[in-house]
């Protein structure tokens, strides 16, 4: 039979510690600056492919008569999807070999598993995309589309959309509303026209798509330094 | 197990080092023994006492192993325990509130 005392205060305190332990748990899982810094490298990265990678064009017939194109860089429809399976493999595994060494176990895998199906799928869906261009003319990440039905996926299917989305799930994983924010800005800052940004770079230019890379890549780069000033990756676990 | 919510406490879980262990575990998925020794501030031969204690109840499964020449030793919840943890805390939830909703 367990004793207890008249008041509330011993199951307070239990409680009290319970969560003052989960916190701590939480607290040293955390390494959320590594993954922002390693995606901002892959974003700053993919600016000399898309630059000197070379563009592609496909067009289709229309059965109104006249053609019409897409223009993309092909190199970047390679370069993402292994850029980003690679980036995750790496933030895997710097997750457990660092927990590991503080004696704790890590919740990376499903951020870094939906990651990966995010960044197969998203190029995956670019692909056809681009190689079955819709009636219409839109650009985005260097590519040159339709607006219509399919402009909204093809948004989605982006890169950064789907590193966006990939946060999303890291961001409960952490349990972090920092993270959370900047994971729906990310997404949103994805949806966004370049013109809105402020910065626009006339196509056929190959450097198109420089203003939404170094935009993209400069929030996860700053966003990761600040989660590192605030995380100090440098202090040892139990402190 | 009716009544008073005390009776449906676990006197295996209803205790400060048990229930840190288990909220640990359940936490860090798995932990290593120096981990919960430093956090919970207690000595080798104290954690290991409640660690076999929860084991023998069949809340914790321990694994032995190594890390280049180290020995360590590595804890993680079995169902049970995550059971046994949600319960305890649902049962100290519930006594808090009856000893609130008393005193008023």
């Amino acid at each position: 039979m367990t004793t207890y005392p008249a008041g509330a205060g011993e199951p307070q305190r239990l409680l009290a510690d319970n969560r003052r332990l989960a916190r701590q748990v939480r607290t040293a899982q955390r390494a959320t600056w590594f993954p922002l810094l390693v995606l901002a490298a892959v974003t700053f990265a993919a600016v000399p492919v898309y630059g000197l990678g070379g563009f592609v064009r496909t067009c289709r017939a229309q059965p109104a008569g006249g053609l019409i194109c897409s223009v993309y860089s092909s190199a970047a429809l390679i370069y993402w999807p292994i850029a980003l399976v690679l980036a995750y493999a790496l933030i895997a595994g710097f997750y457990v070999r660092r927990n590991r060494a503080r004696g704790i176990g890590t919740r990376v895998v499903p951020y870094a598993v939906v990651g990966i199906v995010l960044a197969v799928a998203a190029g995956g869906a670019l692909t056809w995309f681009v190689t079955h261009p819709p009636a219409g003319n839109v650009a985005l990440l260097g590519l040159h589309l339709a607006p219509g039905q399919g402009a909204w996926l093809f948004q989605l299917a982006s890169p950064a959309s789907a590193i966006g989305l990939a946060l999303l799930v890291l961001a409960a994983v952490e349990r972090s509303w920092g993270l959370l924010l900047l994971a729906v800005g990310y997404v949103v800052l994805a949806f966004v026209p370049l013109a809105d940004l402020g910065w626009v770079i006339a196509r056929p230019s190959p450097w198109a798509s420089l203003p939404r890379l170094v935009i993209g890549g400069t929030v996860l780069l700053v966003a990761g330094l600040l989660f590192a000033a605030r995380q100090r990756p440098w202090r040892r676990a139990a402190e | 197990m009716t009544g008073h919510p005390a009776n449906g406490l676990d006197d295996v879980v209803h205790q400060r080092v048990r229930l840190g262990i288990l909220t640990i575990a359940h936490e860090a998925r798995q932990v290593e023994f120096g981990y919960l020794r430093e956090s919970l501030e207690l000595t080798a031969g104290n954690l290991s006492q409640h660690l076999s204690v929860l084991e023998k109840a069949g809340l914790v499964a321990i694994e032995k192993g190594y890390a280049g020449r180290r020995a360590r030793t590595w804890i993680s919840l079995t169902s049970a325990g995550t059971s046994a943890l949600r319960e305890e805390i649902d049962q100290l939830k519930l006594l808090i509130r009856q000893v609130d909703g008393t005193a008023r």
